[in-house]
Formats: C-alpha cells, structure tokens, sequence
C-alpha cells in the first residue's frame, strides 16, 4: 500500500474518533475505534503497512483530539512491539490473536494517557484510573473489534486473505 | 522485525518525544490553530450526523442509569420547585435591605463571552473541549468557564486567536477551592477519572449531607467565590480516617456542552510572597 493512502486512511480515522465516536460514552468510557482499526490492519497486513499509519494516526488525533500529539503517538506506539508478537505466530488463529492484541495495545495506550495525567500534576487515584479507564476502556475496544476484524478482512486485497479464521 | 521496521519504529519514537518536547515550549500552538480553523467545520458535521445514533447508544446502555436519574430528578423539581418559590421571596427582601443600607452586590459588572463548544478531547484520561472563542475576543489564560445557567464548567488553559481550551471541572488534573454552601465545610473539589468529582480535604467533623449544594469559596484566588459546582451526592466517614468522603455531581452536563460563558471580567489572582 502507498504511504500517502495509509497516511490519508489514518487521518480520516483520527477525525472520526476525534468528531463522532468521542460522542459514545459505554460503560463511562470512549470507544478507541482508531486503535482497534489500527491493531486489525496490524493483524491482517503487517507491521510494515501499520507504522507509517500510526504516525499520521497519533499526530492527527493529537491535534484534532486536544490532546498533545507528542503523548498520543507515544501511546500508539506500543503497537509496533505487539507487531513483533504477531510475526513471531506464537497463536494460530488470527482473530483470537487480535482479541489479545487490542486488550494489550488498549491498556498499554491508557496507561501512557493515564501516565501523561499524572505527569501534569493530577490523577494520582490508580485504582479509579484501572477501574474507571483502564479496565472498561480495555472491554469496550474488545467488545467492538469482531466487526472491524471482519471489515479488515472483506477489504483485503488478497482474495486469499478473505477467509474468515478463527 | 526488518530494518525498514526498526527505521520507521525508531522514527516514531524520536518524532514522538520531539512533539512532547514542542508541545510543551507552546511551538505547535500555531498548527494547533490551524488545525482547529481547518477541521472544525467538517467536525462539526460528522458530530452532528452521529449525535442521534451516539444518544441511542448511550441510552440503551445507560438504561438503569437513565431510569434513576429520571426517579432523582422527579425528587429534586419538587424540592427546587418550593425553593424557587422561596428564594424569590428572599430576593425581594435581600433588595430592598441593599437598597436601603447601600450594600453592593457581589459582582455587579460580571461581563461574559458567549462561545460554542467546537471541539473535545477524544481521550479517557483527560476532560477538555474546545470553544469557539479566543484571543481576538478577550478570553485569557486562567478565565473561567461557566454554563449558560452560570454553573462552573472549567478554566480557560491555552488560547489561540479564535479558539481556547477549557480543562473542566472533572479533568483529573482540576482543583476548585470550594466549600458546602449550607453548613460552609471548606475543602477542594478535584477531577477524577470516568469524569467524576471528589470533595477533598473536608474534615471529619465537619457538616456534610446529601444533596447539599458545593460552590467556589474563592479561597486562592483562582476562582470568584460564589459559583455552584454541584451538589453532594455521597459521604462516606470512616474513624481512622482525617477526611470525610464527600462525592460530588457537578450541575452541568459537562458531557453535551454546546454553549457556554467564560467570565472575562474576573482573572485568577497571583500572590507574591509576603
């Protein structure tokens, strides 16, 4: 895939979470689409095709997000270390590997924000920041990723890479 | 992991701790800016074309919630409605022992700025939006932010030409010197995360019940004394402990901000060391 559509892809992304699905608030939290839709074209297309993405991603939502884009590329960048684990084919069945890999890369991404928050002077509260973000955060993003998984893998471009495994 | 890999991951890693580093020295100020000019119209018509479907969802996932808040607020507009009735009185009489001992009121030029919300933070952790006024129109650092009911939503923490940041009231990095309006318990009302608030520092034998109303005490400077926060909605004592518990709901639906004020005659006061 060319860069400038990967990087387009991932800006339109961040605007979307930054603009509607911030809108959503189940179980008191954010649904991350922009990082479940990062992880499952991880999963589907490799790590080469993900991390030029994950930089337009993380500044993009920066900027648009109100967030400092600096901290949410760093968030994101756990990804390119759970890229390795899908190289390393340690589990067979895709789609289970991508559950795993969205509750890693979600908890790993809150734990950066919740580590920004304290860094600024505030939320020193742990056990509300596992209880109130970290955790539903961690089950919503599991909760929503089947359906991207399936979108990811009806798009591929390789006819072979349409079939569903579990 | 090839080299191309390794290249684009060490790329990331150097660019992501230069933009922390630029963020911090305000540089990317002037593309934060552009950035808001440039998207938030096309942001403003993704929101709108998803606000009905986010409502449902939230709804139909918050249904227990919704069917307590309904029983709470059918409780509370019957109390508010005997103390409108009240209050209405009391103001009558307040204004004419004004009138007649020459008392001015606490804040008789309060001037506002009127703005839309055009933007939020998109994260878990933090509590931000964006509002459709800046620099050019008189919003400073520090100002704050209220609802258009005039309870407190936030400060003002960065502005640009036409647009401000507002951390509000339930950031996780937010304090509010504060106190309870009935029996005047000081303490500081902090963000949380899941965006609640907590009443902290009030003393054990200090006078704290549901349903009492929390507003600024002023005490610091930072916020004019007077404004409501919110109201108590649990307290929790235990013997060992040298503070209560005291668990806040703010008034304003910090979540659905659409319009809101920012107090520009009142800027936080710095003191100097005596």
């Amino acid at each position: 895939m060319r860069y400038w559509v990967g990087g387009l892809i991932a800006f339109v992304l961040a605007l979307v979470q930054a603009s509607s699905v911030q809108q959503f608030h189940i179980l008191g939290v954010i649904p991350n689409l922009l990082l479940v839709l990062l992880t499952a074209w991880l999963v589907v297309r490799g790590l080469d095709d993900v991390l030029p993405m994950i930089g337009v991603a993380g500044i993009s939502l920066g900027l648009i997000g109100l967030q400092a884009p600096g901290l949410v590329l760093l968030a994101l960048l756990p990804l390119a270390g759970l890229g390795v684990i899908r190289e390393l084919r340690v589990v067979h069945s895709d789609f289970l590997l991508f559950l795993v890999l969205v509750a890693a890369a979600t908890v790993l991404y809150e734990s950066v924000m919740v580590l920004g928050v304290m860094l600024a002077g505030g939320g020193h509260d742990l056990v509300a920041a596992f209880t109130r973000d970290m955790v539903p955060a961690t089950v919503v993003n599991v909760a929503i990723a089947p359906p991207v998984y399936l979108v990811m893998r009806l798009a591929r471009p390789d006819p072979r890479g349409r079939r569903l495994s579990y | 992991m090839t080299a191309r890999t390794l290249a684009w991951t060490g790329f990331l890693a150097v660019a992501a701790f230069v933009l922390l580093v630029a963020g911090r020295l305000a540089a990317l100020d002037p593309v934060e800016n552009l950035t808001l000019t440039l998207t938030s119209p096309v942001q403003r018509i993704l929101h709108d074309a998803t606000t009905p479907i986010a409502n449902w969802v939230n709804d139909v996932t918050d249904a227990s919630g919704l069917s307590a808040e309904n029983k709470r607020l059918r409780a509370d507009n019957e109390r508010l409605m005997t103390e409108l009735a009240r209050a209405r009185e009391d103001a009558v009489q307040l204004r004419k022992l004004q009138d007649a001992t020459g008392i001015k009121q606490q804040f008789p030029n309060d001037t506002f700025v009127a703005a839309s919300v055009v933007a939020r933070d998109s994260s878990n952790a933090r509590r931000m939006v964006a509002i459709s006024r800046g620099r050019s129109d008189g919003v400073k650092d520090g100002m704050i932010v209220v609802t258009e009911g005039h309870s407190l939503v936030g400060t003002v923490t960065k502005t640009f030409d036409g647009y401000a940041w507002v951390t509000l009231i339930t950031d996780p990095t937010s304090a509010v010197s504060a106190m309870v309006q009935s029996s005047r318990a000081e303490g500081v009302v902090a963000g949380n995360y899941g965006g609640s608030l907590n009443m902290e520092f009030v003393g054990q034998g200090a006078a704290v019940q549901d349903g009492d109303f929390v507003i600024t005490s002023g005490i610091g400077g930072g916020y004019p004394p007077g404004i409501v926060i919110g109201r108590v909605s649990a307290v929790a004592t235990a013997g060992q402990d040298l503070f209560q518990k005291v668990k806040v709901d703010h008034l304003a639906s910090l979540d659905k901000l659409e319009q809101v004020l920012v107090l520009t005659s009142f800027l936080p006061k710095t003191f100097a060391q005596p």
